[in-house]
């Protein structure tokens, strides 16, 4: 902590009407967050607490709302699909976090220089995660496709003859969806990284020169401590993404083939709005929270272990 | 002062939101219309791209002039949910139009629908395809104006090309040898026998049907010979893999209009489609109609399908209008007008099959004809409130054996196990 007194912004002096200001201050900048909050208020507040109600009752959108205490949960427990699901969508986050960090990381290394052109790299990496995502679904499918596409074509060229099925075997559709999610993503956490490299002051780097560090050390025992914030936001933010991921799976694989891809977010959106349980799909989406919950809390707490 | 007036902005800003808030929740006003028609709403998906509603309409229009229709537009991969929700709000549009008889059996459990045995009386039950679809307990709540059923399309030149005559009477032994025959490579270009599209419905629906078997049962065992089937083709290059087919998002469309595929199991909603491509110069495929393959040879034709209806919504503006017009659309006139654009109507008559086979580009031979008249036309999928949960786990299944990853023995064991557990909780 700082022992600096902070101080406050001169106070307008005026004798009369000081507090009448500031209140109409307050009721001003309300004003202007009141159209977003609303939004916020319609859309998420009160469909999230409605959705923990509604884990509690039977629903099927015409009649009343039964109350009906644990019995969802306990469906779910007893659902073989739902763990499927849940392990499907560990899986997934396993696979892409880790991934797409390192990717982000490394590419962000490599592009950290003052070249001529490296503007174009820069964009050229970035470019995948502002393309429509339904566009990149497909075009990777074409990629992927077993027979035809150039993935396995070029696998057969270097003389793998059994090339995987990809996102028409069970085993490989998982890490087809998860090579296209990382190729997407990569590129706007690198830009992350970008700027938490270019925040690392190059005293450091030089201090480090001079006394004989190789270019591992510097590695590892500067630029990775500096970029501890950084690192913890990426974590965080691909954290969640991953636990929410739904279009692109709706899109390449429909979850399939068999349940090998289906994520409790689409099992969600199936018990819910595919099928008109929407109790049961808000308990399935309760647990859903839950976890992203627990994952972030206890993120937050190693990171404040750190900085301690 | 620019305090104020960003203030004062900002509040008009926020009392605009509230006011438009307003409006939206009071919904609209009735339709009427200046000139003393009566406006009637009806729901459709699609109205751009499926005709049979324009169609439709104008014919009616014409025919009443103190009518006024307005279609009301919806997504056509939104379609049964938004119906869903609209019903749920309390929402008047007069007619709507039932998708599939599951989303039917939903909405007329539920009381949204109102009875209309008087219409489907007048029509007369005996010449509607498909209506016991539509009966719950004697009654009726909706009626239907079209009727789908599955037959096999062909490519004439590619069958003249391989000396192979036209697919009279095909059982599925005799249908498999002649893909194979009609399989072919040349010059890069690969034609295949016969193409299956990845629905389920393409093996799982032919089966229950020629087996008169329940796909809500749990017992799956019917299935076994027409998965054999379907596999044997597709390991012997026959047809387009499955595995291919489901990663590329192949178009049924292509394989048959670019002359790929040399048959195709496929819904008559497709001639439609070929006598449109046809008119647009997109495909000059010289094709015919055939019956599906069957089981055996007894020259009985079993085929599956599912009708579209017309029924009245709880809350209708306009009930009696409403009726009116699902009488007409259900009726002669109705299936006249939509036969106009290759639709095939529910009711089926001498004159209303004559009209028909009137259309331009339609193939007029004996056999296209007999393909017309199937003995049999079981529903795609029974009519019940496990129909929904019951087609995911199939559909699931039906992947797995597809890609290979279970045997036949194996995927058909699986699907009886989930079913039972997870819709039926035994």
């Amino acid at each position: 902590m700082t022992t600096e007194t902070i101080t406050q912004a001169p106070v307008p002096v005026h004798s009369r009407g000081n507090r009448k200001q500031a209140r109409r201050n307050t009721l001003i900048g309300w004003t202007f967050i009141l159209p977003n909050f609303l939004g916020f208020l319609a859309f998420t507040l009160i469909p999230v607490l409605a959705a923990f109600a509604l884990s509690f009752m039977e629903w099927a959108s015409f009649t009343a709302p039964k109350w009906v205490g644990l019995a969802n949960f306990q469906r779910m427990l007893a659902s073989d699909t739902f763990w499927v699901a849940l392990r499907n969508t560990m899986a997934y986050a396993l696979g892409h976090v880790p991934l797409t960090m390192a990717l982000a990381l490394l590419l962000a290394m490599l592009l950290n220089r003052k070249l001529k052109g490296i503007g174009f790299f820069r964009v050229a990496i970035f470019f995948p995660y502002i393309t429509s995502l339904v566009a990149v679904a497909v075009v990777w499918n074409m990629l992927f496709s077993p027979d035809s596409g150039p993935i396995n074509q070029f696998l057969h060229s270097i003389g793998i003859a059994e090339a995987p099925g990809w996102t028409s075997s069970s085993d490989w559709a998982m890490p087809a969806v998860i090579i296209t999610s990382v190729w997407r993503d990569m590129g706007y956490y690198m830009v992350l990284y970008l700027a938490g490299l270019q925040a690392i002051p190059s005293e450091l780097y030089e201090a480090a020169e001079v006394d004989g560090a190789s270019a591992w050390q510097r590695f590892w025992n500067v630029t990775i401590p500096s970029l501890r914030p950084t690192t913890f936001f990426v974590v965080v933010m691909l954290t969640v993404s991953s636990f929410k991921v739904f279009d692109l799976i709706v899109v390449m694989t429909n979850g399939g083939p068999g349940r090998s891809t289906t994520v409790l977010s689409q099992l969600i959106y199936q018990e819910g709005i595919g099928e008109g349980k929407f109790g049961y799909s808000s308990a399935i989406s309760l647990v859903l929270f839950l976890i992203v919950l627990t994952v972030t809390v206890v993120q937050f707490k190693i990171q404040q272990r750190r900085e301690r | 002062m620019k305090r104020t007036t960003l203030a004062a902005i900002a509040l008009a800003v926020t009392a605009g939101l509230g006011l438009t808030g307003c409006a939206g929740a009071a919904g609209p006003a009735e339709p009427q219309s200046q000139d003393g028609k009566t406006r009637l709403t009806v729901s459709v998906w699609n109205y751009e791209g499926t005709p049979e509603f324009k169609a439709l309409f104008d014919a009616y229009e014409a025919a009443n002039p103190k009518v006024d229709i307005e279609p009301v537009d919806i997504l056509a991969d939104d379609y049964p949910q938004k119906v869903t929700t609209m019903l749920a709000g309390g929402d008047t549009t007069d007619v709507l139009t039932m998708k599939n008889v599951i989303d039917y059996a939903r909405y007329a459990n539920n009381g949204q629908l109102q009875e209309i045995n008087s219409v489907v009386d007048k029509v007369g039950k005996d010449n509607l395809a498909g209506i016991d679809a539509f009966d719950i307990d004697g009654k009726y709540f909706a009626a239907p104006y079209r009727q789908d059923f599955w037959l096999l399309y062909y490519n004439k030149d590619l069958f003249k090309a391989a000396g192979i005559d036209d697919p009279k009477d095909l059982t599925w032994e005799k249908y498999t040898e002649i893909a194979k025959k009609l399989s072919s490579e040349a010059g890069g270009k690969k034609v295949y026998g016969t193409y299956h599209h990845i629905w389920r419905s393409t093996v799982q629906a032919i089966a229950a049907a020629q087996n008169d078997a329940d796909q809500n049962s749990g017992d799956y065992s019917f299935m076994e010979d027409q998965y054999n089937t379907t596999l044997d083709l597709q390991k012997s290059g026959a047809t387009l893999d499955f595995g291919t087919a489901k990663s590329q998002k192949t178009s049924y469309r292509t394989m048959f209009e670019s002359g790929q595929a040399a048959m195709m199991p496929m819904g008559t909603w497709y001639i439609a489609g070929v006598l449109q491509a046809k008119k647009d110069g997109k495909t000059n495929v010289n094709w015919g109609l055939a019956p599906l393959p069957q089981k055996d040879s007894n020259g009985k034709v079993t085929t599956f399908g599912s009708p579209t209806a017309f029924a009245v919504n709880k809350n209708a503006s306009h009930s009696d209008e409403a009726k009116k017009f699902i009488e007409w659309a259900a009726g002669e006139e109705g299936a006249k007008a939509i036969s106009k654009i290759g639709v095939v109507p529910a009711l089926q008559n001498e004159s209303v099959t004559a009209e028909y086979f009137k259309l331009d580009g339609l193939p007029a031979d004996e056999l296209s004809k007999k393909a017309f008249t199937p003995d049999e036309t079981a529903l795609e999928m029974p009519v019940s409130d496990k129909s929904a949960a019951t087609d995911k786990v199939l559909n699931q299944e039906h992947d797995l054996i597809m890609v290979g990853e279970r045997s036949v023995s194996d995927g058909i064991a699986e699907m009886g196990k989930r079913v039972n557990s997870e819709v039926l909780g035994k």
